[in-house]
């Protein structure tokens, strides 16, 4: 039934495609941010050693990196509750055909998480290619480091998606758990 | 609010007797914005989950420029203090061709070369301090040797007794000697007698110029003394001396800007922060946050859409302004206090050596100005959004 349910949730997720734009573009910047960041901690904590405090500057930086791609991330839940709302008949439809709660949620995670993984991967291709043409361009004096940009890019996918998760499973929950009377009385 | 009168409360007819309806008119008004409360609180309570998830990217927007803030003002107050530290009341400042630097260690202003050699014209004072840096029991520390200050004796600023963990009466060892603390004054520097500091740092140090009595506010004291030694002045202290020229004159009472020379130093320390990759980084924060904000109004717009074709079929179009704008003042307040207060207990965790509370209070105090901006801007948004349609495409809508 939960396969049944993804399955559903990936035809409509690829019907709004249109829609995931926004959510993925800020899941992008964000997550460009943090690649990039990790990759070039070198050149960065050199530049704070001139500022001091290099340790809690480099502590700081990396606090604020994260911070703004879970800004990112929240548009991906905000999207999440726009969906909701447009389909909230749909949703009364399978209630009162009586779909069960469980899958209704899986179908309805399928969007925020492809949003989160298309949001963060297109952002680590774009923080590594930028790594890569700046390294070789000469613009980096302290170099990129690969081990770093592939932590980043670990962190970026991860953070995204259990944060596109974990802010969409409220307002799903809430939308599949409504009686279905009332979501095909209130329209939309 | 001039259109206030027209709100739903004041549908209410009020009663027939004469005495009594100016009463009303005057409650009904004085309730009006209390009305826009509610009913920006009763959408609120309709979308949640819309609310917090707003609240929760301006907030974490608003915490990412509150720590750099925080950050940068820390590095202001330590720039100001000092350059404070080194004046003293000084008017001019003529520091070595080799220039100063604030050494992050020691906490202090160093000179990298000998102080320039010059002879005092009548009428001016000049102290002559040297600056440069030792080593007591392992720890930075920036030395100044100064006359005044008698032979086995040490005088330690109150910040530096407390880094180093020494009070009034305690020795320490500088180059070799042992020598009495005594703290006096703020700062973190150690002032021993001159000829013990020339031993350590050499003739590295710059000088301290007071002018004649009466002539310390002249706004010219800069050029006029560099003229009289022969050492050009500036005013603005990112100018750096030339490396192959003999020194160069701060001079901190002259120049042209509203800004003093603490000012501007300060300013200096803090635009390091602020233009580095950490300030660049929480303006894109900010600017995806007011995205978060600017989508989550439009997409409540979107799905109230036949609500507001009902007010704009009874003639309340401009009002529809006031419930976004009270509604998005909300949002941002609570995003404000919540980012705010996450920022205070994020720096306390992660950066407890560079934020000091007064920081805080200061980058608070600085994101708070941006604020109603952003509100604004995100009110207009969905409202002319609105504008665009006619009542009867919104009524008609889905």
């Amino acid at each position: 039934m939960l396969t049944k349910g993804l399955a559903y949730g990936w035809l409509s997720a690829r019907r709004r495609i249109g829609e995931m734009v926004l959510p993925v573009v800020t899941t992008a910047t964000g997550a460009f941010l943090v690649v990039i960041v990790f990759g070039m901690s070198e050149g960065i904590r050199a530049q704070s050693a001139s500022l001091g405090h290099a340790d809690e500057i480099g502590r700081a930086l990396v606090l604020i990196v994260i911070t703004v791609l879970l800004v990112g991330v929240v548009e991906v839940a905000v999207a999440t509750t726009r969906t909701v709302a447009h389909r909230t008949r749909e949703l009364g439809v399978l209630g009162a055909n009586g779909v069960p709660r469980k899958p209704v949620i899986a179908a309805l995670l399928v969007e925020p998480v492809v949003a989160a993984v298309l949001g963060a991967l297109a952002g680590v291709v774009l923080a590594l290619v930028t790594g890569f043409v700046l390294d070789a361009m000469g613009f980096v004096p302290t170099g990129v480091a690969v081990s770093g940009l592939l932590l980043g890019s670990t962190i970026a996918v991860g953070v995204s998606i259990v944060a596109a998760v974990a802010t969409s499973i409220v307002p799903t929950w809430n939308a599949a758990s409504r009686p279905p009377i009332r979501s095909l009385s209130s329209g939309g | 609010m001039k259109h206030g009168d027209l709100t739903i409360l004041c549908v209410e007819t009020p009663a027939p007797t004469t005495v009594r309806s100016p009463a009303i008119a005057t409650a009904a008004s004085g309730n009006t914005f209390a009305c826009l409360v509610r009913f920006a609180l009763a959408n609120i309570r309709r979308r949640p989950e819309r609310f917090v998830l707003s609240v929760l990217g301006i907030a974490l927007a608003i915490g990412c420029v509150v720590i750099v803030r925080t950050i940068s003002s820390s590095f202001a107050i330590t720039g100001a203090d000092s350059v404070t530290d080194v004046l003293g009341g000084a008017q001019l400042w003529a520091v070595p061709a080799a220039g100063v630097h604030y050494d992050a260690d020691a906490q202090a202003l160093v000179a990298a070369g000998p102080a320039p050699e010059f002879v005092v014209p009548d009428g001016w004072r000049a102290v002559r301090t040297l600056s440069g840096l030792t080593d007591v029991n392992g720890t930075k520390v920036s030395l100044r040797g100064g006359d005044e200050i008698p032979a086995g004796e040490a005088v330690l600023g109150s910040g530096l007794a407390a880094r180093l963990g020494v009070s009034d009466g305690d020795r320490v060892v500088v180059g070799g000697q042992g020598l009495t603390v005594a703290v006096a004054g703020s700062g973190q520097s150690m002032s021993v007698a001159t000829g013990l500091a020339s031993t350590v740092v050499g003739e590295r140090g710059w000088w301290t110029i007071f002018a004649p009595a009466g002539d310390e506010k002249r706004r010219d004291l800069g050029p006029t003394f560099g003229a009289a030694v022969g050492l050009p002045s500036s005013t603005d202290p990112s100018v750096v001396p030339d490396p192959a020229g003999s020194g160069l004159i701060y001079d901190t009472v002259g120049g042209t800007g509203p800004l003093t020379f603490e000012g501007k130093f300060s300013a200096l320390f803090s635009g390091q922060v602020t233009s580095s990759t950490l300030g660049l980084i929480s303006m894109i924060g900010l600017v995806l946050g007011f995205i978060i904000a600017l989508s989550s109004f439009l997409a409540a717009v979107a799905e109230r859409k036949r609500e507001f074709g009902i007010m704009a079929s009874i003639g309340l179009a401009d009002e529809v302004l006031y419930f976004f704008l009270v509604e998005s003042g909300i949002v941002f307040v609570v995003a404000y206090l919540v980012g705010v207060l996450g920022a205070g207990a994020a720096v306390a965790l992660v950066i407890p050596g560079i934020a000091t509370p007064m920081a805080w209070l200061q980058a608070s105090a600085m994101v708070a100005a941006f604020l109603p901006a952003m509100a604004i801007v995100g009110a207009l948004v969905p409202v002319h959004r609105l504008l665009q349609q006619r009542p009867v495409d919104l009524l008609g809508g889905r």
